[in-house]
């Protein structure tokens, strides 16, 4: 199942804890995954007999952002850590740099 | 006789101040400083006299005061209420509280820092940045009181790229320049507490404002069993080691922006050697803020940048927490955590560490892991002012100092007693607290005269702030 990622969409794994946030959606059609098995909406059940891949079980940390380097466009954020990886298909998405501090508040 | 009319705190058990003799006179300031001094120990009586607060080794304040006339001469008056109406009360007594807990930190220390007066620490960033009072908007202008369905929520949007974050809030593309117009319009439609929680996923402050302002943000005083909105929690997790008491303090200065550089730098009067830490990565964002406030606020103190991507740099941070007598961040728990840098344990392995961890909303609340910044978490405490048509801020981003004041305190205490301590300070504890403290300034009878509303100040800036990592080689080698 193919979802359009759209901005402020929540998705979960479907193999572990982890769940995301879309905050900037890709340029172009994309299947995100997360421990090898794609992600599905926050609400959505997931399909039965699906495990972790032990291939794609690096981990995704609570509140680190994400992209592919071959989409850099795309940027999700981890709302909930987990034990897969993220990737688009099986090729891991890469954590980006943490955002400066704020100057003042 | 215990002091007992102003401020409602209390701690877990621990007392580094134990039998530590101190008179208070019945100012509120001084009741404030004997509160806060009972709370960690000591033995508090009042008496008529002046100076206003003694301990044993200094004495200190000179005139009686009133939250109505401190609050008008902090300067945070000025910066409260609409740019073309009045300036206003702020409800509580934050300024009775910044003067008491200076008082409280003044005794401590035994030495004069005469001129380190609290209340006036409340408007010194606005004094060094020219910020004015804007009504729902706060004098930094990173955060805004927003109508929601049902209330008022305080919103901050301090990064350049939140814009982008609106957008995944409010499930739209946002432009840039256009979060504040696009979330404004989507609160508008939605309930405050499901906006907090939505934004809270993404790591944008926003707070529910309490309806009943003042009123009922601390009507829970006491359900945590200590009688009292604590400003803070102490919990000894390792052992005493009186002999670091006696030698000069190492701090070790983790924080970034206002509240924890301003509890390192206190300390620093104190006599402590402070030495700052920053990612090499993600530096103190405060050095691109106001430049004058970072110099004022790092003067004197040394300088190490570590990279802490790395492992090296990860192990020369643990090596430095190692050498410290004191540890002041102000990071959320998860974010020292994910580095390997785990404060409990820490505290725990090493005799005499006392470890301040500033965050927003503190590491016992619920909420322990929300970011947050002076504004929006005051607003959340309810420490902010209304006139007929609604909420306005209440002073400049206030729980930063009033958390760097409260906390320098704890921490003070902790290092006369040889430290093993974890000081937890939420700065929406602090900000409760200055609102519990209700009948000092509630029941001053009202000036003869009104008092003078004075613009902020700041103490002079003593020199520049050193460059980021000037002394990373040296303090790394002499270690």
């Amino acid at each position: 199942v193919t979802v359009a990622l759209t901005t402020g969409m929540r998705l979960r794994s479907q193999v572990c804890d982890t769940e995301v946030i879309v905050v900037r959606p890709p340029g172009r059609e994309l299947v995100l995954t997360c421990g090898g098995a794609p992600l599905i909406g926050i609400a959505a059940t997931a399909g039965a007999g699906l495990s972790l891949d032990p291939a794609l079980a690096g981990g995704a940390l609570l509140g680190k952002r994400y992209t592919s380097a071959d989409e850099p466009s795309l940027e999700v954020l981890v709302t909930k850590g987990g034990d897969g990886t993220l990737a688009e298909g099986r090729n891991p998405l890469v954590l980006k740099e943490a955002r400066p501090l704020p100057a003042s508040d | 006789v215990r002091a007992s009319a102003g401020a409602a705190v209390s701690n877990t058990g621990v007392a580094p101040l134990l039998g530590l003799p101190v008179t208070v006179a019945p100012d509120p300031a001084a009741v404030w400083a004997g509160d806060l001094l009972a709370s960690l120990g000591a033995d508090v009586l009042t008496a008529e006299q002046m100076p206003l607060l003694v301990g044993p080794d200094a004495a200190v304040g000179r005139r009686r005061s009133s939250e109505g006339e401190e609050w008008a001469r902090s300067g945070a008056m000025v910066l409260t209420g609409r740019t073309d109406g009045p300036a206003l009360p702020a409800p509580g007594t934050p300024a009775v509280a910044a003067r008491g807990a200076a008082f409280a930190f003044r005794v401590l220390a035994g030495r004069a820092l005469a001129g380190l007066d609290g209340a006036r620490l409340l408007g010194e960033r606005a004094a060094l940045a020219g910020l004015v009072r804007r009504g729902t908007i706060s004098p930094g202008g990173g955060c805004r009181l927003l109508p929601t369905a049902d209330g008022t929520v305080a919103l901050s949007l301090a990064r350049a790229d939140d814009d982008a974050l609106v957008g995944a809030l409010i499930e739209a593309e946002v432009g840039t320049g256009a979060g504040w117009e696009r979330a404004a319009a989507w609160l508008r439609g939605v309930g405050g507490a499901a906006a907090a929680e939505r934004a809270a996923l993404l790591g944008l402050p926003c707070a529910v404002v309490p309806a009943g302002g003042a009123e009922t943000a601390c009507a829970d005083r006491g359900s945590d069993g200590t009688g009292g909105c604590a400003p803070w929690r102490l919990t000894r997790l390792g052992p005493a080691s009186p002999g670091r008491a006696t030698r000069r303090p190492l701090v070790l200065d983790l924080s970034s922006l206002w509240a924890g550089p301003l509890c390192a730098q206190l300390l620093g009067l104190a006599g402590a050697r402070v030495v700052k830490v920053e990612s090499t990565g993600r530096p103190d964002g405060a050095r691109a803020g106001n430049r004058a406030l970072y110099d004022l606020l790092h003067a004197g103190h040394e300088s190490v940048a570590l990279d802490l991507g790395s492992p090296r740099g990860r192990a020369d941070l643990l090596r430095l927490i190692r050498a410290a007598d004191v540890v002041v961040d102000s990071s959320r728990p998860r974010a020292l955590r994910q580095l390997g840098v785990v404060a409990e344990d820490l505290v725990a392995a090493r005799p005499g560490l006392t470890w301040v961890a500033i965050s927003a909303y503190g590491r016992s609340h619920p909420w322990a892991e929300r970011p947050g910044y002076g504004d929006d978490v005051a607003a959340a405490a309810g420490l902010v002012a209304r006139d007929r048509s609604g909420h306005v801020f209440a002073g400049d981003a206030i729980a930063d100092p009033l958390t760097g004041l409260h906390a320098a305190v704890a921490a003070l205490a902790s290092v006369r007693a040889g430290g093993g301590v974890l000081l937890d300070v939420g700065m929406y504890a602090v900000a409760r607290a200055c609102l519990a403290g209700g009948p000092p300034g509630r029941s001053d009878p009202a000036p003869a005269h009104p008092p003078l509303v004075a613009a902020p100040v700041s103490r002079p800036v003593p020199g520049a702030a050193a460059a980021p990592g000037v002394d990373t080689a040296r303090v790394l080698t002499a270690l």
